[in-house]
């Protein structure tokens, strides 16, 4: 088969760190490719430079067989190049048409741009995504998984062969990921290429017709989908396997109830009439898809947001509407969106770990107690830390995510709360993170996790919660449900 | 690999450290071209010329440093004047000192903090209009006279005199610093003013009062700027509506040069002095070779590009041994 894309041997240095050495990589037209390896082992990296935002120190790139040098974005894209990163980068204020086509040609009339003639081609193009929403809506008002398909319009408003999507499915609901690989398979269909990162093995897969590993910033292997199966990738990806989860067995009795929320519902509408109570010692998972009002009934619990009635209760007593008094009630939130709503970036990692204690303001912070807190902390999670002073900016976001639930833990909650607490880890830190749950909850914490991930939440919860469009739709125990029973009352269908 | 007599890298050095460079050279050269440049009166006179931005710059310090402004200081430094000049005759001075800080504090501080504290209002627009207020009212007060009076001694040494051979002035910006860094570097208020700055939703999440938090540094800000008033009368012997106009962007301009981040949570009163103080050594020097005035407000836009530039480039390259710092520890 004629290669559509060949990299070979491309290393790429961050001042003395080599983020990669000697990589290579092969695309066929009609092919989705996966690169797996663990956070660090240089996937993104990889896809930038094919995308043109970064430039590699040594390797060539040749597509369609004639070498090429992206000095820019705007160059790959000419190639046919595109990427979707991670982050969306629409515009949120303007139109899905206005967006689809920022930075390509539009067609002019007389009196400047054709917004017509813009906007009849994006809805063709929206069709073929099978997004079908207004063309003048604003996107900002679309919720997230249509936004990135807005963003794989754009793409494909050029003339796109080789389609780069960074961690597109990170924040979507499975059933959001089914559409998306409906629209990726007939990508594929048409003769796009697709490089694809993902850290959701399952996914991986499912879609993908070739692989290839990075480990260390280094070149692992490549294989076609015969034979690949999730030992195989994780073999080649981690050098230390994860420890084998260890299933949990229940613990005889039920313990006594630690929180107890009451027909809760949100001042925007987002959940209603929300009534469920958590054991000592249990883990409970909270499952729904994207849009299902759970981290909006989280936030409200710990006080973030306005509610409109019901109330919540620690150890039966009624707690307060301020994100200090739940705290001080015993209710701790790892919120989901680390870079928005966890880390303070510039501030070091010591002030991080000890944002949530507080004082008198005037008070002198006493830097020896601080210090006590922090060590043990950084030892008790195997914090990977050289400087407690540098930004938390500097730390790996497993070892960010390991500071932000310290944090929470340090106030000594009754109940921590975990918002889509593992999105975005690498599958190391993900099993210790998983390991310090099941450890808290055996020392009597009461622990509620929200996950888009099926296999996270069946991997630890003891119990099942449910939420579709707002409301509480199912209470599952672990030892009889199955996945599907989960599945369907996440898209409403056991309403 | 590690070599004990490395220097240290640009990125581990305070933001403030090149400022502090150029004022030395610029002080350096001054001693070549000018020799009345060192002379006691001249430095006295820097230093006195200074107090009143230096004070309006660590208030500004405080709102920046949560992702606000205040732009009204320069018309509160005015209002404060006129206010001292209406008391001063119906009450013992200190009285009237006391007095008039207390009032211009609530006042302003009430509206802005409240405003921007409590309801979330933008701050630039919100002290864009307490500017134009407090001014207006100065004006209004006064007609638009200056009001010359007898400060007395406490006033003066504030503003002007000396305590011993040390000018009150210098005093007041020692005292003034310390407490500030003091409070920024070892309280909880301290702190929870650089997380409101730097990522406002995680500091509420993490249980910071956040609308507290940004009341209190308008509070601070209207309570300096009136200190700062009271100075500049017991320098001026009179109160006149039409002082510091336009000296809150002067200020801004020093507190930015000093590395405060525009964009809140980086940032520090030190390099808040060091940037004023060499804003005024820039106007001095320039001053005393005969430049115009005009070109001063040149020198002055040029170097705040060239400072943000030189941040800028500094960030880029911290971020990147930053990131390699971030693979070396993922691979211990």
């Amino acid at each position: 088969m004629q290669t559509r894309v060949s990299m070979q041997g491309i290393s790429k240095r961050f001042d003395a760190v080599h983020a990669l050495t000697g990589v290579n990589l092969t695309l066929y037209p009609g092919e989705v490719h996966t690169i797996a390896g663990e956070n660090g082992s240089g996937k993104s990296t990889l896809l930038k430079i094919l995308a043109g935002v970064l430039q590699p120190d040594a390797g060539a790139i040749e597509i369609d067989g004639k070498a090429v040098e992206f000095t820019d974005i705007r160059m790959a894209m000419n190639h046919g190049v595109t990427m979707v990163s991670q982050e969306l980068s629409l515009v949120p204020h303007l139109g899905v048409a206005e967006n689809v086509f920022l930075g390509h040609n539009q067609t002019r009339n007389t009196f400047g741009i054709d917004w017509k003639d813009t906007e009849k081609r994006s809805v063709e193009i929206l069709n073929r995504l099978n997004l079908h929403v207004n063309p003048k809506a604003e996107v900002s008002s679309l919720p997230q998984h249509q936004q990135q398909l807005v963003e794989i319009a754009r793409a494909l408003a050029s003339e796109t062969r080789v389609l780069l999507l960074d961690e597109p499915t990170s924040s979507l609901a499975p059933a959001e990921v089914e559409a998306l690989f409906n629209v990726v398979r007939q990508l594929r269909d048409d003769g796009v290429s697709i490089v694809m990162i993902s850290h959701r093995m399952s996914e991986m897969l499912a879609i993908s017709d070739r692989f290839t590993v990075l480990r260390d910033s280094k070149f692992i292997d490549t294989s076609s989908k015969d034979g690949v199966d999730e030992n195989w990738l994780i073999d080649r990806m981690v050098l230390n396997k994860p420890k084998e989860a260890t299933k949990k067995i229940k613990s005889g009795e039920p313990q006594k109830i630690v929180m107890e929320v009451k027909g809760l519902t949100g001042f925007a509408g987002d959940f209603a009439d929300i009534s469920f109570n958590i054991h000592q010692g249990e883990i409970v998972g909270l499952a729904g898809l994207a849009g299902a009002g759970r981290t909006e009934l989280v936030e409200a619990i710990v006080g973030a947001h306005a509610r409109r009635s019901g109330d919540v209760y620690v150890n039966t007593k009624k707690i307060g509407h301020n994100t200090r008094s739940t705290m001080n009630s015993g209710i701790a939130l790892v919120p989901d969106d680390r870079r928005m709503k966890s880390t303070i970036h510039d501030m070091s990692v010591r002030d991080n770990l000890l944002l949530a204690v507080h004082g008198r303001p005037a008070k002198n912070r006493s830097r020896k107690k601080e210090e006590k807190i922090v060590n043990e902390w950084v030892a008790k999670f195997n914090i990977k830390v050289k400087n407690l002073d540098a930004p938390i900016s500097s730390l790996s976001g497993g070892n960010q995510q390991k500071v932000v639930i310290a944090r929470c833990l340090v106030s000594k909650p009754k109940v921590l709360i975990l918002d889509e607490a593992t999105r975005g880890i690498d599958l190391g830190a993900k099993a210790e993170i998983y390991e310090i749950l099941r450890n808290l909850a055996r020392e009597g914490l009461a622990i509620l996790v929200v996950s888009s991930e099926i296999t996270e939440i069946f991997e630890i919860s003891d119990r099942v919660l449910v939420m579709h469009a707002g409301e509480l739709t199912a209470d599952l125990d672990r030892s009889t449900i199955k996945e599907s029973d989960v599945v369907s009352a996440a898209t409403g269908v056991l309403v | 690999m590690k070599n004990p007599f490395k220097l240290p890298t640009i990125s581990s050095l305070p933001a403030w450290f090149g400022i502090l460079v150029l004022e030395i050279m610029l002080l350096i050269a001054m001693a070549i071209l000018q020799p009345t440049f060192f002379s006691g009166s001249n430095l006295s006179n820097i230093v006195r010329s200074s107090a009143v931005p230096i004070i309006l710059g660590i208030g500004m310090t405080f709102t920046i440093l949560t992702a606000g402004i205040d732009l009204s200081v320069g018309s509160v430094l005015a209002f404060t004047g006129i206010v001292l000049s209406g008391l001063i005759t119906h009450m013992p001075r200190l009285v009237a000192v006391i007095l008039t800080i207390a009032l211009v504090t609530i006042i302003v501080g009430g509206i802005n903090g409240f405003l921007i504290g409590k309801l979330g209002l933008n701050s630039f627009v919100i002290t864009l209009g307490s500017l134009g207020i407090f001014r207006g009212i100065s004006y209004l007060v006064t007609n638009g006279t200056t009001r010359s009076m007898d400060t007395g001694k406490l006033i003066n040494t504030l503003g002007d005199g000396n305590v011993g051979p040390i000018p009150g002035p210098f005093l007041v910006v020692i005292f003034i610093s310390i407490i500030s860094i003091y409070a920024l570097k070892s309280t909880y208020f301290g702190r929870d003013v650089y997380a409101v700055g730097g990522n406002e939703f995680a500091a509420k999440l993490a249980g910071i009062f956040t609308s507290r938090v940004k009341m209190t540094v308008y509070f601070i800000s209207a309570l300096l700027a009136a200190l700062a008033g009271v100075m500049q009368v017991g320098r001026l012997q009179a109160a006149s509506p039409t002082i510091g106009a336009g000296l809150e962007l002067t200020v801004v301009a020093g507190v930015l040069l000093g590395g405060t981040r525009l964009s809140g949570g980086v940032g520090s009163i030190t390099g808040t002095v060091i940037g004023l103080l060499f804003l005024q050594t820039v106007s001095n020097s320039l001053t005393i070779q005969g430049v115009s005035s005009y070109w001063q407000q040149v020198v002055t836009g040029v170097l705040l590009g060239a400072a943000v530039l030189f941040d800028r480039i500094r960030i880029e390259y911290s971020g990147r041994s930053k990131r390699g710092e971030e693979s070396n520890v993922t691979k211990e």
